[in-house]
């Protein structure tokens, strides 16, 4: 990440966290797991990954994204029941739906900073919520969406059938290869570099000559898109669109899982919290039904402790102790 | 004149609103830390409240059944009055753990409070349950009355007259003791405060069991309008951080009049879409924030950094 450096497209990290995911579906039942966890956590991974641009590359923290997952949950549901049931054209459709969500939000809020950035995007996801909840008619209200088809993958050449579970997590693997691919990409593009130096210190970005507003819808717009792409893949899997995911809670768990990961220091950060956080609920959640107790708990005893996440663990050496979002200019004690 | 009872109701509405938002702010205005547990205060003094007044306390049977015989006036005026005090010592262990995240970003605080607020909201749902539970209100003040050929609800009322005294102890409290000035000068310049010899920590830890029993008092005041349930944190926290960006963060005047703002939004767009009426005090903040960026009396705070 230094300066002057170039930064290889493929790194053996990336290529190792690809083959290691690969083979979850050969030994995951083996484990006393079962195949849609899976196929759940790498959606959720990837929704981190898409959250994580916001939070930990540019410094804005989002507290309404649950907004965007849901939007393109509705989305690929929508188009697929009402327009065309063809896969492509409904992840598309996902994407577009959320983006123009994204694209509302950021008009709004992009010239807005720290606590009133998130207080503004909690306003904005309770407002899509309840819109979803309140329109009965075209989302079904807090019945959901149902009868959502796992549509087949069309390839020209062949067609391959997803609802498996195994074969839709080879599908949900390569919508992940292709977005992790992306964000790695466009974070150490010149636009990642000035999303760092807003996350920096926003004034001296902006006194410096760019157009810091601009960047800061740019990269909401491009979160939320991907968001939603992963809100049309869980659409997918779960056979079904609930409101649920654009309530607070929701957007809370995204923010938890990349920050229990360390999304704010490491790129991969984001996996590894939608790892713990989904496997945390699945096995917690087996000895007690009041898993949310432990870990709530875990969660604060991070944040008091770990505050840069496990993915902070990683690090050989970390640059600071305490990564700031934004300009820390709050008084010490 | 059709719209007189939707503006009365959303007055007293907005009344407590604002008392929910108040104790909110105070913790957000003079330590600069979002309180995202303040709803899960709001719901443990409903709680604490039910059992307090039904009664369902683990006392000893007779015991018991000597405080099931007193008059429901007492025990409802016992449960508003002792369950905020049951609810603080949760104000102080979570300022104890909030400890660690002064100085830092305030979005820490927020996180950790968010984490806070799940764990209450699990034990809740392990003592007492999902069931809904309702606080039941003496005789005296329950029921409804005639006034212009329409019913209105009596308890709506007294509620609304709580929620003006609640308030009006708040702002002696801050505005005119010796606590309430050293606060506000330890919020503006905590270095000089301490430097003359005030143990700001005592400070905070009283700041925090202020707002912690404001959120509780709220609680046990709106527990028979709202209902008990678990969930009933996030739909009072919400309000309240509307109200606090709408009046501006730091502003007890400006909380106020946001809060009696989005009670009569909620009011009024009740009376023509009653379906859609909370979807309008995030439109009006929308709209209000869009064009004044620290809300109505905001001022300039480090939370903006």
């Amino acid at each position: 990440m230094q300066a002057g450096k170039p930064v290889p497209t493929l790194t053996p990290a990336m290529i190792a966290i690809w083959l290691a995911l690969a083979t979850v579906p050969l030994w995951i039942e083996h484990v006393g797991l079962y195949q849609y966890l899976g196929v759940e956590i790498l959606i959720f991974a990837t929704y981190a990954m898409a959250y994580n641009l916001v939070l930990g590359h540019s410094g804005l923290p989002s507290f309404g994204h649950g907004a965007f997952f849901g939007l393109g949950a509705y989305g690929f549901g929508l188009a697929q029941l009402n327009l065309v049931a063809d896969l492509w054209f409904c992840l598309g459709a996902a994407v577009v739906v959320a983006s123009a969500g994204g694209a509302i939000v950021a008009a709004f809020i992009s010239h807005r900073r720290g606590i009133y950035y998130s207080l503004l995007t909690i306003a904005f996801g309770q407002v899509f919520w309840f819109i979803a909840i309140k329109s009965h008619a075209i989302t079904g209200g807090e019945d959901g969406l149902l009868k959502i088809a796992r549509l087949p993958v069309r390839l020209g050449v062949a067609t391959i059938d997803l609802t498996g579970n195994v074969s839709l997590f080879y599908f949900v693997l390569a919508v992940f290869v292709a977005v992790t691919l992306l964000l790695w990409r466009l974070v150490h593009s010149p636009f990642g570099r000035i999303l760092k130096a807003i996350k920096q210190n926003e004034t001296r970005a902006r006194f410096v000559g760019y157009d810091v507003w601009r960047y800061k819808a740019a990269v909401l717009v491009l979160s939320a898109g991907l968001s939603g792409l992963a809100g049309g893949l869980f659409a997918m899997a779960q056979a079904s669109a609930f409101p649920d995911v654009m309530s607070l809670h929701y957007s809370g768990y995204i923010v938890m899982m990349t920050l229990v990961g360390g999304g704010l220091v490491t790129f991969w950060g984001p996996v590894l919290g939608a790892l713990v956080f989904l496997l945390a609920r699945d096995v917690i959640g087996a000895f007690t039904t009041g898993w949310m107790l432990w870990f709530g708990l875990l969660f604060v005893a991070l944040v008091m402790y770990k505050p840069e996440g496990l993915g902070g663990l990683f690090l050989r050496t970390p640059r600071k102790p305490v990564p700031p979002l934004a300009v820390a200019s709050a008084p010490a004690e | 004149m059709g719209l007189l009872p939707h503006l009365v109701n959303g007055f007293a509405l907005g009344l407590l609103f604002a008392l929910i938002a108040l104790g909110f702010m105070l913790i957000l205005g003079l330590m600069e830390q979002i309180n995202l547990a303040h709803g899960s205060l709001f719901a443990l003094g409903a709680y604490f409240a039910y059992a307090i007044a039904t009664p369902r306390l683990p006392l000893p049977p007779d015991m018991l059944q000597v405080w099931a015989a007193v008059p429901l006036g007492w025990r409802f005026t016992a449960a508003m009055l002792l369950a905020p005090v049951l609810v603080a010592p949760f104000g102080v262990v979570l300022e104890r753990l909030m400890r660690r995240t002064y100085g830092r970003d305030p979005l820490y605080g927020l996180l950790l409070t968010f984490g806070v607020a799940m764990v209450i909201e699990e034990l809740i749902r392990i003592v007492w349950g999902t069931r809904d539970y309702t606080l039941p209100v003496p005789r005296g003040i329950s029921g409804g009355f005639m006034m212009l050929d329409l019913i209105w609800s009596t308890y709506r009322f007294w509620a609304a007259g709580f929620a003006i005294i609640a308030m009006a102890i708040v702002w002696l409290v801050i505005e005119r003791t010796r606590f309430g000035a050293l606060v506000k000068a330890g919020a503006h310049d905590s270095e000089i405060v301490q430097a003359l010899g005030h143990d700001l920590e005592r400070l905070r830890v009283w700041v925090f069991v202020l707002g912690t029993m404001m959120a509780a008092v709220a609680g046990v005041i709106l527990a028979p309008v709202w209902g008990i349930r678990p969930h009933m944190g996030v739909d009072a926290v919400i309000p309240a951080f509307v109200i606090i960006v709408l009046g501006g963060v730091g502003s007890f005047w400006g909380a106020v009049l946001g809060g009696i703002l989005v009670g009569m939004v909620v009011g009024l767009s009740g009376a023509y879409a009653s379906e859609w009426s909370m979807l309008s005090m995030y439109l009006l903040l929308i709209l209000v924030v869009t064009f004044r960026s620290r809300g109505l009396f905001g001022k300039k705070s480090v939370l903006e950094a």
